[in-house]
Protein backbone atom coordinates (compact mmCIF):
# COMPACT_ATOMS: atom_id res chain seq x y z
CA UNK A 1 0.00 0.00 0.00
CA UNK A 2 1.33 3.42 -0.92
CA UNK A 3 0.18 6.25 1.31
CA UNK A 4 0.37 9.84 0.06
CA UNK A 5 2.28 8.80 -3.01
CA UNK A 6 5.44 10.78 -3.67
CA UNK A 7 6.22 11.54 -7.28
CA UNK A 8 9.90 11.74 -8.16
CA UNK A 9 11.60 12.84 -11.32
CA UNK A 10 13.78 10.34 -13.18
CA UNK A 11 17.16 11.49 -14.38
CA UNK A 12 16.95 10.25 -17.96
CA UNK A 13 20.66 10.77 -18.46
CA UNK A 14 21.44 8.24 -15.73
CA UNK A 15 21.61 4.87 -17.47
CA UNK A 16 20.72 2.97 -14.28
CA UNK A 17 17.59 5.02 -13.59
CA UNK A 18 16.53 4.87 -17.20
CA UNK A 19 16.92 1.10 -17.31
CA UNK A 20 14.84 0.77 -14.16
CA UNK A 21 11.92 2.57 -15.87
CA UNK A 22 12.41 0.51 -19.03
CA UNK A 23 12.27 -2.71 -17.04
CA UNK A 24 9.10 -1.61 -15.29
CA UNK A 25 7.44 -0.61 -18.59
CA UNK A 26 8.39 -3.91 -20.19
CA UNK A 27 6.04 -5.72 -17.77
CA UNK A 28 3.20 -3.86 -19.49
CA UNK A 29 4.47 -4.46 -23.01
CA UNK A 30 5.59 -0.83 -23.28
CA UNK A 31 8.87 0.81 -24.16
CA UNK A 32 10.31 4.16 -23.13
CA UNK A 33 10.04 6.06 -26.42
CA UNK A 34 13.18 7.71 -27.70
CA UNK A 35 11.65 11.20 -27.84
CA UNK A 36 10.66 11.28 -24.15
CA UNK A 37 12.03 14.40 -22.42
CA UNK A 38 10.61 14.01 -18.91
CA UNK A 39 9.75 10.96 -16.83
CA UNK A 40 8.43 10.66 -13.31
CA UNK A 41 7.76 7.65 -11.09
CA UNK A 42 6.02 6.69 -7.88
CA UNK A 43 7.92 4.22 -5.70
CA UNK A 44 6.65 1.68 -3.23
CA UNK A 45 7.01 3.27 0.17
CA UNK A 46 6.56 0.27 2.39
CA UNK A 47 9.79 -0.18 4.31
CA UNK A 48 11.06 -3.56 3.33
CA UNK A 49 14.02 -5.35 4.82
CA UNK A 50 15.02 -6.73 1.46
CA UNK A 51 16.04 -3.27 0.27
CA UNK A 52 19.10 -1.84 1.82
CA UNK A 53 19.21 1.91 2.44
CA UNK A 54 21.27 2.44 -0.65
CA UNK A 55 18.86 0.68 -2.91
CA UNK A 56 15.71 2.48 -3.96
CA UNK A 57 12.27 0.99 -3.43
CA UNK A 58 10.78 -0.47 -6.63
CA UNK A 59 8.75 1.62 -9.08
CA UNK A 60 4.99 1.10 -8.87
CA UNK A 61 3.81 3.69 -11.39
CA UNK A 62 5.29 5.89 -14.11
CA UNK A 63 4.39 8.45 -16.76
CA UNK A 64 6.48 10.39 -19.29
CA UNK A 65 6.09 13.15 -21.80
CA UNK A 66 7.60 14.15 -25.11
CA UNK A 67 7.10 17.90 -25.52
CA UNK A 68 3.30 18.27 -25.20
CA UNK A 69 2.38 14.59 -25.43
CA UNK A 70 1.95 12.37 -22.36
CA UNK A 71 3.04 8.79 -22.97
CA UNK A 72 4.61 5.60 -21.56
CA UNK A 73 2.06 5.45 -18.79
CA UNK A 74 1.86 2.40 -16.49
CA UNK A 75 0.59 1.57 -13.00
CA UNK A 76 1.23 -1.69 -11.12
CA UNK A 77 -1.84 -3.94 -11.33
CA UNK A 78 -2.38 -4.18 -7.58
CA UNK A 79 -2.37 -0.39 -7.17
CA UNK A 80 -5.00 0.49 -9.74
CA UNK A 81 -7.99 2.41 -8.44
CA UNK A 82 -5.91 4.17 -5.76
CA UNK A 83 -5.81 7.50 -7.56
CA UNK A 84 -2.26 7.02 -8.84
CA UNK A 85 -3.23 8.18 -12.32
CA UNK A 86 -4.47 11.50 -10.94
CA UNK A 87 -1.25 11.98 -8.97
CA UNK A 88 0.96 11.23 -11.96
CA UNK A 89 -1.00 13.32 -14.43
CA UNK A 90 -1.04 16.25 -11.99
CA UNK A 91 2.75 16.02 -11.70
CA UNK A 92 3.07 16.03 -15.49
CA UNK A 93 0.72 19.03 -15.83
CA UNK A 94 2.86 20.90 -13.27
CA UNK A 95 5.89 20.21 -15.40
CA UNK A 96 4.12 21.21 -18.64
CA UNK A 97 3.02 24.54 -17.16
CA UNK A 98 6.53 25.18 -15.93
CA UNK A 99 7.70 24.72 -19.52
CA UNK A 100 5.02 27.14 -20.70
CA UNK A 101 2.94 24.40 -22.36
CA UNK A 102 -0.76 24.92 -21.59
CA UNK A 103 -2.33 22.46 -23.94
CA UNK A 104 -1.38 18.80 -24.18
CA UNK A 105 -2.28 15.41 -25.59
CA UNK A 106 -2.38 11.80 -24.49
CA UNK A 107 -1.68 9.08 -26.98
CA UNK A 108 -2.96 5.81 -25.60
CA UNK A 109 -4.49 2.44 -26.10
CA UNK A 110 -8.28 2.70 -26.73
CA UNK A 111 -8.96 0.64 -23.59
CA UNK A 112 -7.34 3.36 -21.43
CA UNK A 113 -9.58 6.15 -22.70
CA UNK A 114 -11.82 5.89 -19.63
CA UNK A 115 -8.97 6.59 -17.20
CA UNK A 116 -8.01 9.79 -18.99
CA UNK A 117 -11.57 10.99 -19.60
CA UNK A 118 -12.10 10.77 -15.86
CA UNK A 119 -9.12 13.13 -15.50
CA UNK A 120 -10.67 15.75 -17.75
CA UNK A 121 -9.12 14.71 -21.06
CA UNK A 122 -11.38 14.94 -24.10
CA UNK A 123 -11.31 12.31 -26.79
CA UNK A 124 -10.44 13.70 -30.22
CA UNK A 125 -10.53 10.44 -32.12
CA UNK A 126 -9.87 6.75 -31.67
CA UNK A 127 -9.50 3.73 -33.92
CA UNK A 128 -8.79 0.11 -33.13
CA UNK A 129 -5.14 0.69 -32.32
CA UNK A 130 -4.80 4.17 -30.82
CA UNK A 131 -6.74 6.95 -29.15
CA UNK A 132 -5.81 10.63 -29.00
CA UNK A 133 -7.13 12.81 -26.19
CA UNK A 134 -6.43 16.41 -25.27
CA UNK A 135 -6.67 18.72 -22.30
CA UNK A 136 -5.59 22.23 -21.38
CA UNK A 137 -6.74 25.78 -21.86
CA UNK A 138 -8.30 25.20 -25.29
CA UNK A 139 -9.52 22.33 -27.45
CA UNK A 140 -9.81 21.49 -31.13
CA UNK A 141 -13.19 23.19 -31.56
CA UNK A 142 -11.91 26.44 -30.09
CA UNK A 143 -8.80 26.15 -32.28
CA UNK A 144 -10.95 25.81 -35.41
CA UNK A 145 -13.14 28.75 -34.40
CA UNK A 146 -10.04 30.86 -33.97
CA UNK A 147 -8.68 29.88 -37.40
CA UNK A 148 -12.02 30.81 -38.89
CA UNK A 149 -11.82 34.34 -37.50
CA UNK A 150 -8.09 34.86 -38.04
CA UNK A 151 -8.13 33.77 -41.67
CA UNK A 152 -11.65 34.98 -42.42
CA UNK A 153 -12.82 31.57 -43.58
CA UNK A 154 -16.39 32.01 -44.73
CA UNK A 155 -19.11 29.52 -45.54
CA UNK A 156 -18.29 28.93 -49.21
CA UNK A 157 -17.15 25.49 -50.28
CA UNK A 158 -13.44 25.01 -50.75
CA UNK A 159 -10.49 22.68 -51.27
CA UNK A 160 -7.46 22.11 -49.08
CA UNK A 161 -3.87 20.94 -49.22
CA UNK A 162 -1.49 19.99 -46.45
CA UNK A 163 2.17 20.48 -47.29
CA UNK A 164 5.51 20.47 -45.60
CA UNK A 165 7.28 22.37 -48.42
CA UNK A 166 10.79 21.54 -47.31
CA UNK A 167 11.54 23.64 -49.36
CA UNK A 168 8.81 25.12 -51.59
CA UNK A 169 9.27 23.79 -55.15
CA UNK A 170 7.71 24.37 -58.56
CA UNK A 171 5.89 21.09 -57.90
CA UNK A 172 4.15 22.52 -54.83
CA UNK A 173 3.34 25.69 -56.69
CA UNK A 174 1.87 23.71 -59.59
CA UNK A 175 -0.31 21.67 -57.24
CA UNK A 176 -1.65 24.78 -55.49
CA UNK A 177 -2.28 26.45 -58.86
CA UNK A 178 -4.26 23.40 -60.02
CA UNK A 179 -6.44 23.51 -56.91
CA UNK A 180 -6.85 27.30 -57.14
CA UNK A 181 -7.98 26.95 -60.75
CA UNK A 182 -10.70 24.46 -59.84
CA UNK A 183 -12.10 25.98 -56.63
CA UNK A 184 -13.36 29.30 -55.37
CA UNK A 185 -11.13 29.11 -52.33
CA UNK A 186 -8.16 26.98 -51.37
CA UNK A 187 -6.64 26.53 -47.92
CA UNK A 188 -2.99 25.50 -47.81
CA UNK A 189 -1.93 24.15 -44.43
CA UNK A 190 1.82 24.23 -43.86
CA UNK A 191 3.12 21.61 -41.42
CA UNK A 192 4.04 23.59 -38.33
CA UNK A 193 6.12 20.96 -36.55
CA UNK A 194 9.69 22.19 -36.66
CA UNK A 195 11.47 18.95 -37.48
CA UNK A 196 12.42 19.69 -41.05
CA UNK A 197 15.68 21.08 -42.39
CA UNK A 198 13.90 24.24 -43.49
CA UNK A 199 12.38 25.91 -40.42
CA UNK A 200 8.62 26.43 -40.26
CA UNK A 201 8.75 30.23 -40.42
CA UNK A 202 10.80 30.08 -43.63
CA UNK A 203 8.59 27.42 -45.22
CA UNK A 204 5.44 29.39 -44.43
CA UNK A 205 6.88 32.64 -45.75
CA UNK A 206 8.03 31.01 -49.01
CA UNK A 207 4.63 29.51 -49.72
CA UNK A 208 2.83 32.76 -48.86
CA UNK A 209 5.14 34.70 -51.16
CA UNK A 210 5.04 32.07 -53.90
CA UNK A 211 1.23 32.01 -54.05
CA UNK A 212 0.71 35.78 -53.96
CA UNK A 213 -0.48 35.69 -57.55
CA UNK A 214 -3.40 33.46 -56.52
CA UNK A 215 -5.92 35.66 -54.67
CA UNK A 216 -8.14 32.75 -53.67
CA UNK A 217 -5.39 30.88 -51.77
CA UNK A 218 -4.96 31.19 -48.00
CA UNK A 219 -1.77 29.90 -46.41
CA UNK A 220 -2.32 28.72 -42.82
CA UNK A 221 -0.08 27.11 -40.17
CA UNK A 222 -1.23 23.51 -39.68
CA UNK A 223 -1.23 23.79 -35.89
CA UNK A 224 -1.14 20.86 -33.52
CA UNK A 225 -3.92 18.88 -35.17
CA UNK A 226 -2.56 18.13 -38.67
CA UNK A 227 0.61 16.07 -39.13
CA UNK A 228 2.05 17.10 -35.77
CA UNK A 229 4.03 14.99 -33.34
CA UNK A 230 0.72 14.53 -31.51
CA UNK A 231 -1.45 13.39 -34.40
CA UNK A 232 1.18 11.70 -36.51
CA UNK A 233 4.47 10.95 -34.73
CA UNK A 234 5.31 8.21 -37.24
CA UNK A 235 5.66 10.82 -39.97
CA UNK A 236 8.61 12.34 -38.16
CA UNK A 237 10.05 9.08 -36.87
CA UNK A 238 9.77 7.57 -40.38
CA UNK A 239 8.14 4.49 -38.96
CA UNK A 240 6.47 1.97 -41.21
CA UNK A 241 4.11 -0.93 -40.70
CA UNK A 242 1.21 -1.22 -38.30
CA UNK A 243 1.99 1.79 -36.17
CA UNK A 244 2.25 3.99 -39.24
CA UNK A 245 -1.12 2.72 -40.42
CA UNK A 246 -2.80 3.53 -37.10
CA UNK A 247 -1.28 7.01 -36.91
CA UNK A 248 -2.07 7.83 -40.54
CA UNK A 249 -5.67 6.73 -40.02
CA UNK A 250 -5.92 8.94 -36.93
CA UNK A 251 -4.49 11.99 -38.70
CA UNK A 252 -6.72 11.53 -41.74
CA UNK A 253 -9.81 11.06 -39.57
CA UNK A 254 -9.12 14.21 -37.55
CA UNK A 255 -8.78 16.15 -40.78
CA UNK A 256 -12.05 14.79 -42.14
CA UNK A 257 -14.03 14.89 -38.91
CA UNK A 258 -13.01 18.34 -37.72
CA UNK A 259 -11.33 20.44 -40.40
CA UNK A 260 -13.39 19.43 -43.42
CA UNK A 261 -16.70 19.71 -41.60
CA UNK A 262 -16.01 23.11 -40.02
CA UNK A 263 -14.43 24.65 -43.10
CA UNK A 264 -16.66 23.05 -45.77
CA UNK A 265 -13.68 21.40 -47.42
CA UNK A 266 -14.98 19.19 -50.21
CA UNK A 267 -11.72 18.06 -51.68
CA UNK A 268 -8.18 17.54 -50.54
CA UNK A 269 -5.37 17.57 -53.09
CA UNK A 270 -2.17 15.58 -52.77
CA UNK A 271 0.72 15.10 -55.12
CA UNK A 272 1.55 11.58 -56.22
CA UNK A 273 4.36 10.31 -54.06
CA UNK A 274 7.04 8.53 -56.05
CA UNK A 275 9.75 8.32 -53.38
CA UNK A 276 8.85 8.33 -49.71
CA UNK A 277 7.08 5.15 -48.50
CA UNK A 278 5.66 6.93 -45.44
CA UNK A 279 4.02 9.69 -47.48
CA UNK A 280 2.83 7.11 -50.01
CA UNK A 281 1.14 5.07 -47.28
CA UNK A 282 -0.35 8.28 -45.87
CA UNK A 283 -1.86 9.16 -49.27
CA UNK A 284 -3.36 5.66 -49.52
CA UNK A 285 -4.92 6.08 -46.08
CA UNK A 286 -6.35 9.50 -46.99
CA UNK A 287 -7.95 7.88 -50.02
CA UNK A 288 -9.71 5.39 -47.77
CA UNK A 289 -10.61 7.62 -44.82
CA UNK A 290 -11.67 10.99 -46.28
CA UNK A 291 -14.68 9.63 -48.23
CA UNK A 292 -16.12 8.47 -44.88
CA UNK A 293 -16.46 12.16 -44.06
CA UNK A 294 -17.78 13.06 -47.50
CA UNK A 295 -14.48 14.46 -48.73
CA UNK A 296 -12.89 13.60 -52.04
CA UNK A 297 -9.17 13.03 -52.44
CA UNK A 298 -7.57 14.10 -55.68
CA UNK A 299 -4.13 12.75 -56.41
CA UNK A 300 -2.37 14.85 -59.01
CA UNK A 301 0.63 13.48 -60.91
CA UNK A 302 3.77 15.40 -60.05
CA UNK A 303 4.99 18.09 -62.35
CA UNK A 304 8.08 16.63 -64.03
CA UNK A 305 11.33 18.18 -65.10
CA UNK A 306 13.61 16.20 -67.40
CA UNK A 307 11.28 13.19 -67.08
CA UNK A 308 11.66 13.07 -63.32
CA UNK A 309 9.04 14.33 -60.90
CA UNK A 310 9.90 17.52 -59.05
CA UNK A 311 10.02 16.94 -55.33
CA UNK A 312 11.50 18.61 -52.27
CA UNK A 313 13.61 15.53 -51.54
CA UNK A 314 15.11 15.75 -55.04
CA UNK A 315 15.93 19.40 -54.32
CA UNK A 316 17.55 18.48 -51.01
CA UNK A 317 19.71 15.79 -52.57
CA UNK A 318 20.86 18.25 -55.25
CA UNK A 319 21.72 20.73 -52.51
CA UNK A 320 23.56 17.99 -50.65
CA UNK A 321 25.60 17.12 -53.70
CA UNK A 322 26.33 20.79 -54.31
CA UNK A 323 24.63 20.83 -57.71
CA UNK A 324 22.80 24.08 -57.12
CA UNK A 325 22.94 25.02 -60.81
CA UNK A 326 20.24 22.47 -61.65
CA UNK A 327 17.82 23.96 -59.11
CA UNK A 328 16.65 26.73 -61.39
CA UNK A 329 14.30 24.26 -63.10
CA UNK A 330 12.90 22.88 -59.85
CA UNK A 331 12.39 25.91 -57.64
CA UNK A 332 10.32 29.06 -57.94
CA UNK A 333 12.12 32.38 -57.74
CA UNK A 334 11.18 32.98 -54.09
CA UNK A 335 12.93 29.82 -52.97
CA UNK A 336 16.00 30.49 -55.14
CA UNK A 337 16.25 33.96 -53.61
CA UNK A 338 15.85 32.54 -50.12
CA UNK A 339 18.68 30.04 -50.65
CA UNK A 340 20.90 32.99 -51.37
CA UNK A 341 20.19 34.71 -48.04
CA UNK A 342 22.40 34.10 -45.02
CA UNK A 343 19.75 31.88 -43.37
CA UNK A 344 19.34 29.99 -46.65
CA UNK A 345 23.07 29.36 -46.96
CA UNK A 346 23.18 28.20 -43.35
CA UNK A 347 20.45 25.63 -44.08
CA UNK A 348 22.23 24.40 -47.22
CA UNK A 349 25.35 23.87 -45.14
CA UNK A 350 23.32 21.89 -42.61
CA UNK A 351 21.84 19.76 -45.40
CA UNK A 352 25.32 18.95 -46.64
CA UNK A 353 26.36 17.82 -43.19
CA UNK A 354 23.39 15.59 -42.35
CA UNK A 355 21.58 12.69 -43.89
CA UNK A 356 18.19 13.52 -42.44
CA UNK A 357 15.37 12.41 -44.75
CA UNK A 358 13.68 15.74 -43.96
CA UNK B 1 -7.08 43.37 -11.73
CA UNK B 2 -5.75 42.36 -15.11
CA UNK B 3 -4.83 38.79 -16.05
CA UNK B 4 -1.64 38.81 -18.09
CA UNK B 5 -0.59 35.18 -18.34
CA UNK B 6 -1.69 31.58 -18.13
CA UNK B 7 -1.58 30.02 -14.67
CA UNK B 8 -3.07 27.16 -12.71
CA UNK B 9 -3.66 25.97 -9.16
CA UNK B 10 -4.90 22.74 -7.64
CA UNK B 11 -4.62 19.10 -8.62
CA UNK B 12 -6.65 16.29 -10.16
CA UNK B 13 -6.71 14.36 -6.88
CA UNK B 14 -10.02 13.39 -5.30
CA UNK B 15 -11.64 16.24 -3.31
CA UNK B 16 -9.60 18.85 -5.14
CA UNK B 17 -10.12 21.04 -8.18
CA UNK B 18 -7.70 22.06 -10.95
CA UNK B 19 -8.18 25.66 -12.03
CA UNK B 20 -6.54 27.00 -15.20
CA UNK B 21 -6.85 30.67 -16.03
CA UNK B 22 -5.79 32.58 -19.15
CA UNK B 23 -6.18 36.16 -20.39
CA UNK B 24 -9.23 37.17 -22.42
CA UNK B 25 -9.83 40.59 -23.87
CA UNK B 26 -12.79 42.94 -23.86
CA UNK B 27 -13.69 42.32 -20.24
CA UNK B 28 -15.10 38.87 -20.94
CA UNK B 29 -15.40 36.31 -18.16
CA UNK B 30 -15.46 32.85 -19.67
CA UNK B 31 -16.07 29.86 -17.44
CA UNK B 32 -15.91 26.19 -18.33
CA UNK B 33 -16.63 23.70 -15.55
CA UNK B 34 -16.22 19.95 -15.63
CA UNK B 35 -17.18 18.09 -12.50
CA UNK B 36 -17.91 14.59 -11.34
CA UNK B 37 -20.78 16.13 -9.36
CA UNK B 38 -21.96 18.52 -12.10
CA UNK B 39 -25.58 17.49 -11.80
CA UNK B 40 -25.77 17.98 -8.05
CA UNK B 41 -23.41 20.91 -7.49
CA UNK B 42 -22.67 22.48 -10.89
CA UNK B 43 -24.49 25.71 -10.05
CA UNK B 44 -22.89 26.05 -6.62
CA UNK B 45 -19.40 25.58 -8.13
CA UNK B 46 -20.15 28.25 -10.72
CA UNK B 47 -21.36 30.68 -8.04
CA UNK B 48 -18.32 30.11 -5.83
CA UNK B 49 -15.93 30.72 -8.75
CA UNK B 50 -17.73 33.80 -10.08
CA UNK B 51 -18.04 35.25 -6.60
CA UNK B 52 -14.28 34.96 -6.11
CA UNK B 53 -13.61 36.51 -9.51
CA UNK B 54 -15.81 39.49 -8.66
CA UNK B 55 -14.39 39.82 -5.17
CA UNK B 56 -10.90 40.11 -6.65
CA UNK B 57 -12.09 42.55 -9.30
CA UNK B 58 -10.82 40.48 -12.20
CA UNK B 59 -11.97 41.26 -15.72
CA UNK B 60 -11.06 39.58 -18.97
CA UNK B 61 -10.33 36.01 -18.01
CA UNK B 62 -11.02 32.51 -19.22
CA UNK B 63 -11.32 29.96 -16.42
CA UNK B 64 -11.27 26.23 -16.89
CA UNK B 65 -12.22 24.22 -13.82
CA UNK B 66 -11.77 20.46 -13.57
CA UNK B 67 -13.46 19.47 -10.36
CA UNK B 68 -12.98 16.20 -8.53
CA UNK B 69 -15.45 16.87 -5.74
CA UNK B 70 -13.80 19.83 -3.99
CA UNK B 71 -15.54 21.62 -1.11
CA UNK B 72 -16.55 25.27 -1.50
CA UNK B 73 -13.61 26.76 0.37
CA UNK B 74 -11.17 24.59 -1.57
CA UNK B 75 -12.65 25.87 -4.80
CA UNK B 76 -12.42 29.50 -3.63
CA UNK B 77 -8.82 29.03 -2.49
CA UNK B 78 -7.74 27.40 -5.76
CA UNK B 79 -9.39 30.14 -7.84
CA UNK B 80 -7.74 32.85 -5.75
CA UNK B 81 -4.30 31.27 -6.07
CA UNK B 82 -4.63 30.70 -9.80
CA UNK B 83 -5.72 34.30 -10.39
CA UNK B 84 -2.92 35.69 -8.24
CA UNK B 85 -0.41 33.65 -10.21
CA UNK B 86 -1.81 34.99 -13.47
CA UNK B 87 -1.48 38.71 -12.76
Amino acid sequence: MVYAAQVTKVNLKDIGEREEVETFLREFGLILDGDVDYTCVIRDEEPSPQFSLKQRAPIVATCSKAKNVLKCFAIAHDLRGEGMAATLVTALIDRLFREGIHHYFVYTNPCQVKIFSALGFKLIHQNQAVALLENGIYDIRQHLEELKTTYDIGTAERAALVMNCNPFTLGHQFLIEEAAHNHREVLVFIVEEDRSLFPFAARLALVAEGTKHLPNVKVIPSGEYIISSATFPAYFLREEGERLQAYAELDASIFGKYFCSSFQILKRYVGEEPYCPVTKAYNETLKKVLPIYGVELEEIPRKPFADEPISASRVRSLLREGEAANLINLLPEVTLKFLDTSLGREIVEKIQQTHSPH
Amino acid sequence: MKITKVAKAGTLESNDILIMVSPKDRGIIELDIESIVMQQFGEVIEQVILHKVQEMGVEGVSIKAQDRGALDYTIAARVETALNRAI
